[in-house]
C-alpha cells in the first residue's frame, strides 16, 4: 500500500506529534508545579488539616475531691457507676435493640428512644448514653444477654455520692452540667461544654478546689469517628479533698430532733468563738444523689414546685421577723447609745400608750428592769426602749451584731435580711420615718426581717465578749501534699461593746433558760445555756381571720397561717463553745422550738466528753399544749396585730 | 499473526514503563484498602492483581492481530460497543442513581471504558478509507455522527465525565486527519458560545453543583467539595518526600472516599510525597512519549490515526485524574489508567497498549 501519509504529508504529521509532546510536556509541567504548590509550599498547613482530621481528645474527667465532716467521716464522693450506651455503628436494628433492652432493664421504651433521639446525629460509633447510673440488675441483666445486644456497652463514669443522702444536702449542695452563663462567666478557660460543676452549696462555693483538671486522651479515629487507637494520655488530677467545720453527729441530730418534733425550719449551730459552722439545717431536704445522677425533668420540677420548696436553703436564704430574738439586739442599742442604764425600770400593766396609740403585752409583768424584762420578754419594757430610741441607733446596734447583713459564710446565695432606717425609708417611700414605726421595731416586729444565719451571728457576738465573727464551713483542704486551712475568713471584729452591757445581756439570757423565762425547755442541767425564744409573725391577727373566713369549718388555724417559733441560745454561758439559732416553721410558739436546741445541745457536749450520745427524748405531745402561766409569750404576736 | 521478528521489534521499554505503573498501582492499592485495625488487606488487590492477567491476555491478543485487520472491523467493534452501551442504560446494575455497568455474576463491567480505545480504531479506519485531501466537511460531520453515538449512550447513563473523553480522541484524531486548526478553533468558539445554554439545559442538577463546588468547594464542605478538600489535605499532608508506605492518615483512615480507584493518585502523593508525584509523572510522560514514537513510525496512516487517538483519551484521563486527585479540577467518576483499581479500566487500558504495540512492531511489515 503506497498511500502512506500521503494526505497531510509525513512531515505534517512529526509536526503535529511535536505539537502533541510539547502540549502534554506544559500540561505536565504545570500539574508539577501545582503540586510543588500544595505538597511544599503550603505543606504545614494541610499536614496541620491532616491532623485535625484523625486526631480527637477525649477527656478524661476528673474525679471531684472527697468531702470530710470535721472528724473525717466522710459526706460526699465520687462513685464510679455505670452507664449503659448504645453504640449505633454495631446495631443492625435500632429499634429491636431500644425494645430489648427496655425489656431485660425495666425502663420505659419511649424514654430510651428519647435519650437515643437526642444524640442520633452525632458519629455512629460514638456510645449514646440511654441508661444513666444503671442498676447492678440492669447491667446483669444487659451483661447476660450480650449476644443479643451487640451494640449496648457498658461504661463506668464517675458520678457525684451523697452517702447521707438528704442529710445536709443544703450544706453540700449539688453538681449538675455546668450552664450557659456559668461557661460565659469562667470566660472559656477552666470550663468547658458538659463538664459537671457545683450548683450549690459547697459543692459551688469551692468548685474550684473540687473540680480537678480533667486529662486528656489523645485518640485516632478514622473518617466515621471510629476509634482506631490511643496515641497519648494526659491523666487528670483528682479535685482536692475537703474537710469541713461540719460535725455530722451534731447535723443528724439536730435534723432528727426537728423531724421528731413534726417540724419544717432551719437550724444553724456554729462556734462562737472562732465561726466555724457544726450544723446547718433547713428542712425539709432534697437528696442531692438525684441531681448527681442527670435530675429527669419531672423530678427537677416537682422539686420547684413544691410548695415547702426543699431547694429553698431556709437557714441562709429565709428572710423572717425574729420576733422577740431581736430584743436582745435592742437592749444592747439602748444600752450602748446610753438611754438606758441597767437598772432602768418600767411598770408593765399589761401594755402601755406609745404616739397615741396602746401597745399590749402578754401578760401584766409588774416592775421589769432589763434582766427581767429579757427574761419574761417584757413587751411593755422594750415599747418604752423604742419611745427613747431613734430607729437609726437600733439599726446601727443590730447591724453591727450581723443582723440585716450578710453574714460572709463561704457558702453561696446568702439572703441579706432588713432592719429599718430612715435612709432605708427614704429610699423607698416619699414619707418620713414616724417614730411610732419604732415602736414595733423594738420587739422585732414591723419590717424586720433576719436570716437564721444572721442571728446565729447575733449570738456569737453577745456571748464571745462582742466580736463580730464570720461564719466558715470549710477546715481545711488537702493539696496533694498535705492538709492545709482554709483560706483565711476576715479576723473576728470587735464591736467595742461594754463589758457591763454584755453581762447584763448575757445575764437576762441566762434567766431566759434557768429562770422564770420562756426558754425553759431548753435548759440542761449543768451547762449553763443562754437564751431567747421568739415568735415570727406569718399574718396578722387580722389577716388570719379573713383567711379563716374564707376556709371555714376547719375549726382551728391551719398549719401554714401558724407563727414561726424562734429559739436562739449559747452555751455553756462562762465559756461558750457552741451559739445558734432553731427556726421551727409554723410551731406557732418559740418555746417549741427549744426542745430541737437542746437535743443538739445534748449531743454536742456528749460528743466533746467522749460519751455515748443521747438518744431523742421521749416523742413531745403531738398538740402543742399550752405551757407554764409564768412564760406566755405565746400570744404576743397575737396581741400586737395590726401593722 | 506473531512471530519471532515481532517480538524483537515490539517496544521493550514502553511495556517495561507500562509495568512499572501497574505494579505502582498495585502498592497504592495495596496501601489504600489496607485496613490498619484488622492487618488484612481489602480484595481488591486481588481482584486487581485478576484484572491484570486478563488485561494482559486482551492486549496480547490485541497486539498479536495484525492492527489493520482489526481496522478493517471497525463496523465490527463500534457496532459492539453500541450494543452493550445500550444494554447497560437498559439493563445496566442502577448504583447512586446511574446506569453504568453490567453484571456478571462474580465481576461486573463498565462498557464506557472500552469506548475510547474502540472509537480511536474506529476513527482510524474512517479517516483512511477516504483518502481525500483536504477532506469534504461531510468527513468530519460522518465522524462526529459516530462519535455522537457512544458519547450520547454513555452520557445518559449518566456519566459525563467518561463522555467527554471521547472528545479528546475524536478532535485529535481529526487533526491528524487534516482538520484545519483555524476550524477547530472556530468550533471552540462556538462551543464557548453555547456553554451557558448547555448550562442551563444540558446539565443534570448533580452535575452543575459539581461544578459549583469545584469553583467554590467551600460552598458544600460535606458533600462533593468534601472529597476536594480531602484531596487536597491528602496531597498537601505528603509534603515533599511522602508519609511513607501505609502511613497516610487521610489514606489510612478513610479521610478520602475513592481512595483506591479514583483518588489513587491523592495516595500516591500523600505516601511519596513531590518526590514520587514527580517519578510517576515522569513515567506517564515516558509512556506517552514512546507511544507517539509508535505513531511517527507507523507504516501507515491507520497506524498513526490509532495511536494518536489511543494517546490522546489516555493523556487526557491521566491529566484530568492527576489534576482532580489534588484537588484542582471538579470530582469526576475518572480513573486514573494503570494505577487504578477497576477492571474494565485496566483491561481496556492495557488493550490499548497491545494496539499501540502493534502499531510499533509491524511498522516494517506489509
Amino acid at each position: 500500500m503506497e498511500w502512506r501519509h500521503e494526505a497531510a504529508g509525513s512531515g505534517a504529521i512529526g509536526r503535529l506529534l511535536v505539537v502533541f509532546r510539547c502540549v502534554v510536556v506544559i500540561a505536565f509541567a504545570i500539574l508539577a508545579a501545582a503540586f510543588w504548590r500544595v505538597q511544599v509550599d503550603l505543606h504545614p498547613q494541610y499536614l496541620e488539616r491532616a491532623g485535625s482530621n484523625h486526631q480527637r481528645e477525649r477527656p478524661l474527667r476528673a474525679p471531684r475531691g472527697v468531702v470530710f465532716d470535721r472528724d473525717g467521716r466522710v459526706m460526699v464522693e465520687d462513685r464510679d457507676a455505670l452507664n449503659l450506651s448504645l453504640v449505633p455503628a454495631r446495631v443492625q436494628d435500632v429499634e429491636r435493640a431500644l425494645d430489648l433492652l427496655a425489656r431485660v432493664t425495666g425502663v420505659d421504651r419511649a424514654d430510651l428512644r428519647a435519650a437515643f433521639r437526642r444524640r442520633r446525629q452525632d458519629s455512629p460509633h460514638r456510645p449514646i448514653v440511654l441508661i444513666r447510673d444503671a442498676s447492678r440488675a440492669q447491667v446483669a441483666a444487659v451483661v447476660a444477654r450480650r449476644a443479643e445486644l451487640p451494640g449496648v456497652v457498658v461504661e463506668p463514669t464517675p458520678v457525684r455520692s451523697y452517702p447521707g443522702a438528704t442529710l445536709a444536702a443544703h450544706w453540700f449542695g449539688y453538681v449538675g452540667e455546668v450552664t450557659a452563663a456559668q461557661l460565659a462567666a469562667a470566660g472559656g478557660t477552666r470550663l468547658r461544654q458538659g463538664h459537671i460543676v457545683g450548683q450549690s452549696g459547697v459543692e459551688l462555693s469551692y468548685n474550684r478546689l473540687l473540680m480537678g483538671v480533667d486529662g486528656t486522651r489523645h485518640v485516632v479515629v478514622d473518617s466515621t469517628e471510629r476509634e482506631i487507637g490511643t496515641i497519648g494520655e494526659e491523666p487528670p488530677i483528682a479535685g482536692r479533698q475537703l474537710r469541713l467545720t461540719i460535725d455530722s453527729d451534731v447535723q443528724r441530730a439536730t435534723e432528727e430532733a426537728f423531724h421528731d418534733a413534726g417540724f419544717d425550719g432551719a437550724a444553724v449551730l456554729l462556734d462562737p468563738q472562732t465561726g466555724e459552722v457544726l450544723a446547718l439545717v433547713s428542712l425539709p431536704s432534697y437528696d442531692p444523689n438525684a441531681f448527681a445522677r442527670g435530675i429527669d425533668g419531672d423530678t427537677l420540677d416537682a422539686l420547684n414546685r413544691n410548695r415547702l420548696s426543699p431547694l429553698h436553703n431556709r437557714a441562709l436564704q429565709g428572710r423572717y421577723p425574729p420576733g422577740s430574738t431581736f430584743k436582745a439586739a435592742v437592749a444592747v442599742a439602748a444600752l450602748e447609745e446610753g438611754v438606758i442604764t441597767p437598772d432602768y425600770t418600767v411598770r408593765c400593766d399589761g401594755g402601755a400608750h406609745h404616739y397615741g396609740r396602746y401597745h399590749r403585752c402578754h401578760a401584766r409583768h409588774g416592775v421589769v428592769d432589763l434582766e427581767a424584762a429579757i427574761e419574761r420578754s417584757c413587751n411593755t419594757y422594750f415599747y418604752a426602749l423604742g419611745a427613747r430610741l431613734d430607729v437609726d441607733q437600733i439599726h446601727r446596734w443590730a447591724t453591727a451584731l450581723g443582723l440585716g447583713e450578710l453574714s460572709g459564710v463561704d457558702l453561696p446565695f446568702e439572703a441579706r435580711g432588713l432592719v429599718p432606717s430612715r435612709a432605708w425609708k427614704r429610699e423607698r417611700s416619699a414619707e418620713p420615718w414616724y417614730p411610732g414605726e419604732t415602736i414595733s421595731v423594738a420587739i422585732g416586729q414591723g419590717q424586720v426581717g433576719v436570716t437564721p444565719m444572721s442571728l446565729a451571728v447575733m449570738m456569737s457576738s453577745l456571748v464571745n465578749g462582742g466580736r463580730r465573727i464570720t461564719p466558715r464551713v470549710l477546715r481545711e483542704f488537702h493539696d496533694g501534699v498535705g492538709w492545709r486551712p482554709a483560706p483565711g475568713s476576715p479576723p473576728a471584729r470587735d464591736l467595742q461593746l461594754r463589758p457591763e452591757t454584755l453581762s447584763v445581756v448575757k445575764r437576762g439570757l441566762w434567766r431566759v433558760v434557768n429562770g422564770a423565762g420562756t426558754g425553759r425547755r431548753g435548759r440542761i442541767p449543768g451547762r449553763d445555756v443562754l437564751g431567747k425564744t421568739g415568735t415570727a409573725q406569718v399574718i396578722s391577727r387580722a389577716g388570719r381571720a379573713t383567711a379563716l373566713a374564707a376556709t371555714p369549718g376547719t375549726g382551728s388555724s391551719p398549719r401554714t397561717l401558724q407563727d414561726h417559733g424562734w429559739f436562739v441560745f449559747a452555751a455553756p454561758a462562762d465559756d461558750p463553745q457552741i451559739a445558734g439559732v432553731v427556726f421551727a416553721e409554723h410551731a406557732d410558739h418559740g418555746y417549741l422550738a427549744a426542745p430541737i436546741a437542746r437535743h443538739a445541745l445534748n449531743t454536742f457536749f456528749a460528743k466533746r466528753e467522749g460519751r455515748e450520745l443521747p438518744p431523742l427524748p421521749p416523742a413531745a405531745p403531738a398538740t402543742p399544749h399550752r405551757p407554764q402561766p409564768r412564760a406566755p409569750e405565746a400570744v404576743d404576736p397575737l396581741v400586737i396585730g395590726g401593722d | 499473526m506473531l512471530d519471532r521478528r515481532h517480538l524483537r521489534t515490539v517496544d521493550w521499554r514502553l511495556v517495561t514503563a507500562v509495568a512499572l505503573l501497574a505494579g505502582l498501582g498495585l502498592a497504592m492499592i495495596y496501601s489504600a484498602t489496607y485496613d490498619p485495625t484488622s492487618g488484612r488487606v481489602g480484595s481488591e488487590f486481588g481482584r486487581q492483581v485478576a484484572a491484570l492477567a486478563i488485561g494482559l491476555a486482551a492486549g496480547v491478543a490485541c497486539l498479536a492481530i495484525d492492527y489493520r485487520t482489526l481496522a478493517d472491523q471497525w463496523r465490527f467493534a463500534f457496532g459492539a460497543l453500541s450494543v452493550l452501551l445500550a444494554y447497560t442504560l437498559l439493563f445496566g446494575d442502577e448504583v447512586g442513581g446511574g446506569r453504568r455497568w453490567i453484571d456478571l455474576g462474580p465481576t461486573s463491567v463498565q462498557p464506557s471504558e472500552f469506548a475510547r480505545p474502540a472509537m480511536a480504531l474506529a476513527l482510524a479506519a474512517l479517516y483512511t478509507r477516504s483518502p481525500g485531501w483536504p477532506r469534504p466537511a461531510s468527513d468530519w460531520l460522518i465522524g462526529g455522527a459516530l462519535v455522537a453515538v457512544p458519547f450520547l449512550l454513555i452520557a445518559w447513563e449518566p456519566d459525563l465525565g467518561t463522555a467527554v473523553t471521547l472528545l479528546p480522541v475524536y478532535v485529535v484524531v481529526m487533526v491528524f486527519a487534516g482538520l484545519r486548526l483555524r476550524t477547530l478553533a472556530a468550533c471552540a468558539v462556538v462551543g464557548l458560545l453555547l456553554a451557558p445554554v448547555v448550562w442551563a439545559y444540558g446539565l443534570e442538577e448533580y452535575q452543575r453543583s459539581r461544578l459549583v463546588t469545584f469553583l467554590v468547594p467551600e460552598s458544600d464542605p460535606l458533600e462533593a467539595g468534601y472529597q476536594q478538600i480531602q484531596a487536597r489535605i491528602t496531597v498537601g499532608a505528603g509534603g515533599l518526600t511522602g508519609r511513607g508506605f501505609l502511613q497516610g492518615t487521610q489514606n489510612r483512615y478513610d479521610f478520602l472516599p475513592a481512595a483506591h480507584n479514583d483518588f489513587i493518585f491523592s495516595v500516591l502523593a500523600e505516601e511519596q510525597g513531590f518526590l514520587g508525584v514527580v517519578v510517576t509523572l515522569g513515567l506517564y510522560l515516558f509512556v506517552i512519549f514512546r507511544s507517539l514514537n509508535a505513531a511517527r513510525v507507523a507504516r501507515d496512516r491507520t497506524g498513526t490515526y490509532l495511536v494518536v487517538g489511543i494517546m490522546a483519551g489516555f493523556s487526557f484521563q491521566v491529566l484530568y485524574n492527576v489534576a482532580m486527585s489534588a484537588g484542582l479540577a471538579p470530582v469526576k467518576g475518572l480513573t486514573l489508567p494503570l494505577l487504578s483499581y477497576g477492571g474494565s479500566s485496566i483491561v481496556a487500558t492495557l488493550m490499548g497498549f497491545g494496539l499501540v504495540l502493534n502499531v510499533g512492531m509491524r511498522r516494517f511489515t506489509n
